[in-house]
């Protein structure tokens, strides 16, 4: 009995961890799509409803389907040119003038010293 | 030949290592790192923000926000709150948080701790 209870509270985790990822990714391709900021402040509550009909399904099998169906909606409507932070793996500034190695000195005044 | 190949094994020419021992982030004199993230912040700064972050988000009571509190069991929130607010500070910092990671950050505590320790948080 306890290890029938041990498992739905596995996979009850595990779906949980589940929904709150695909709400961030979601919620992050909503910012994506919306032009402006009002915008996505609609977007984002009409998600958010989305999300809150079926906060009380209780059926495993069924909360499955539903996330399975929720990350397939995710991956078809996927913004194409995310924005991304421009430091990170691909963004605009990704590995831009990387930081010398340690030990390594620029002289900036290189050559200065023969002309004055 | 043979004399000059003498003449080195016996003559080191000394090498002098370079005087950069100063933290490479602090900018000093002419050295100017152009990629550096040289505005590290403070934990007082980065506590202040989160803590305000936390406290403009429209469901919270800002009274009742302190560095200790729990996003779900002190304030009230469920998961899906949270994940918002993790966003926002994501926002509010310029970084990019990885799922897994930011699906740890539960409450003001973890999120003050994570972002003092990010070296790109400005």
């Amino acid at each position: 009995m306890s290890v029938v209870a041990a498992g739905y509270l596995a996979r009850r985790t595990a779906q949980k961890e589940r929904v709150r990822i695909l709400y961030r990714r979601a919620l992050k391709d909503t910012l994506n799509w919306a032009v402006h900021r009002h915008l996505f402040y609609e977007d984002a509550d009409l998600l958010r409803a989305r999300f809150e009909t079926n906060k009380h399904v209780e059926d495993l099998d069924t909360i499955d389907r539903m996330i399975a169906d929720g990350e397939a909606q995710y991956n078809k409507w996927r913004h194409p040119d995310p924005y991304i932070v421009p430091w990170a793996p691909g963004g605009s500034k990704f590995t831009r003038n990387p930081t010398p190695p340690e030990g390594i000195e620029i002289l900036y005044n290189y050559g200065r010293e023969d002309n004055d | 030949m043979a004399l000059r190949a003498a003449v080195l094994r016996h003559i080191r020419v000394p090498v002098q290592t370079l005087g950069l021992k100063s933290n490479p982030r602090a900018p000093s004199g002419s050295i100017r790192l152009m990629s550096s993230h040289d505005d590290h912040l403070s934990k007082e700064e980065v506590a202040d923000r989160v803590l305000s972050v936390v406290k403009s988000f429209p469901k919270v009571d800002p009274s009742r926000v302190t560095p200790e509190v729990h996003f779900q069991k002190d304030l009230g929130l469920d998961s899906l709150d949270s994940v918002e607010i993790v966003m926002a500070l994501e926002e509010e910092f310029k970084l990019e948080i990885p799922d897994k990671e930011a699906d740890k950050i539960d409450s003001c505590n973890l999120a003050i701790e994570y972002i003092h320790n990010h070296p790109l948080a400005s």
